[in-house]
């Protein structure tokens, strides 16, 4: 009896530190992106002042963000705006975040933009 | 005679250079008593592991400040700080209010002394000069993103974004080889942060080329 009590308190124990370790893929979007995305994504953050040279994307707009797959999300946010020969504003994160939070943020993208992307 | 002066003047000197040996553990003491450490801690290795324990800090962290700082600015900002951060700390959506406490001179530079006891053996000196490398300049406002996030000099003008520390006065402010060290070494420094590691993107070389045109940065 005390003994699966202890064990279920452990249980306890690892869940909620698993679940500290990893963060939500909407606090992610939040804490990364949104300095020049936006909180809601429409390309508005702080950095975005007259000198900003190319506007960050604007995931609410539907029509453009269906032009992109998937897998050129992914790609863009790995290796920078310049892998889809895009403006170099647009940080390469594949040294800062993991493959999972990668396919968290696309899901995110997808919710601003309320589209799927081309196949 | 001869003697006895020599004696005089030891204790002289002796006592003129206590003080100072002392300062370290008067400069804690100023730090406790002024509240430093409820926004700031001083002990290192960085704790931070989740985005949660970045966003819970109320201020930046300094267990390595004697590395990262150059003495003479850090004494002066103690007494009478300025923005570094355009945002407030943490927030995307409110400027910084410009509400750091000041110490008073003598405080000042006692806190000076203790913060600048506490460094990071990461940090290897002598790598890294001023310089604005025309190379350093490219990655800084061509090639990669740095420009979009921080404030810099570009001439006369003040340019760049505003989630990052102002970068405007790095000269001053940074250590050179410390800049190096964040770059080459960034989780060591800060393990959890909204700028992206470089390490692995950026060479070696380009991280030098960029620490010392940051480092040129001068100020008003
Ligand atoms: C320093 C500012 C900045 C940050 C931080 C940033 N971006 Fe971007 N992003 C940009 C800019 C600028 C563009 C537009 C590039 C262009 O159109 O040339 C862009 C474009 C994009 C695009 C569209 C690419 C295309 O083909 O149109 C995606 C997707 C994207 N960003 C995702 C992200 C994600 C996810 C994050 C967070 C991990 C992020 N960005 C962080 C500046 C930024
Ligand atoms: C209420 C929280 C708070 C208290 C108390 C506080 N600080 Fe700070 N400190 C901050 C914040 C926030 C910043 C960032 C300010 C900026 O970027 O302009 C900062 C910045 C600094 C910096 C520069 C660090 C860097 O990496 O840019 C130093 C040095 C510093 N504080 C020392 C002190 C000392 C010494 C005291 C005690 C007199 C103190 N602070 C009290 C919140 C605090």
């Amino acid at each position: 009896m005390k003994k699966s009590t202890l064990l279920i308190a452990s249980l306890f124990i690892v869940f909620m530190t698993e679940a500290a370790c990893a963060s939500e893929p909407e606090a992610v979007f939040k804490f990364y992106c949104a300095q020049c995305h936006g909180l809601g994504g429409e390309g508005d953050g702080p950095n975005v002042t007259a000198d900003f040279a190319t506007d960050p994307r604007n995931f609410t707009k539907t029509a453009e963000m269906e032009k992109l797959s998937d897998a050129d999300i992914k790609n863009v946010i790995l290796d920078g705006g310049p892998a889809l020969s895009k403006s170099a504003l647009m940080p390469p994160w594949s040294k800062t975040l993991t493959g999972q939070e990668v396919d968290g943020l696309v899901q995110v993208l997808r919710g601003f933009c309320k589209c799927k992307g081309a196949p | 005679m001869n003697k006895f002066l020599l004696l005089a003047a030891t204790l002289v000197v002796a006592i003129q250079t206590s003080p100072a040996l002392a300062d370290a553990s008067g400069g804690e003491a100023a730090f406790g008593t002024n509240g430093c450490g409820d926004c700031h801690y001083t002990q290192g290795p960085a704790r931070e592991k989740t985005i949660e324990d970045q966003l819970a800090k109320k201020g930046p962290e300094l267990w390595y400040a004697g590395s990262k700082f150059n003495r003479p600015w850090l004494e002066a900002w103690l007494s009478t700080p300025k923005p570094i951060r355009l945002m407030k700390y943490n927030s995307l959506e409110e400027k910084n209010p410009g509400d750091h406490p000041a110490l008073s001179a003598g405080d000042a530079t006692q806190v000076a002394d203790f913060l600048m006891s506490l460094t990071s053996d990461v940090v290897v000196a002598g790598k890294i000069k001023a310089k604005a490398h025309p190379k350093g300049k490219l990655i800084f406002k061509k090639k990669m993103p740095c420009s979009g996030c921080h404030q810099y000099e570009d001439r006369k003008n003040v340019r760049g974004g505003a989630s990052g520390p102002s970068l405007v006065g790095a000269g001053k402010r940074l250590n050179p080889d410390w800049i190096l060290a964040y770059l080459t070494e960034p989780t060591v420094f800060k393990p959890v942060k909204m700028m992206p590691v470089f390490k692995g993107i950026l060479s070696p070389k380009d991280m030098e080329f960029v620490s010392s045109y940051v480092a040129s940065f001068k100020g008003e």
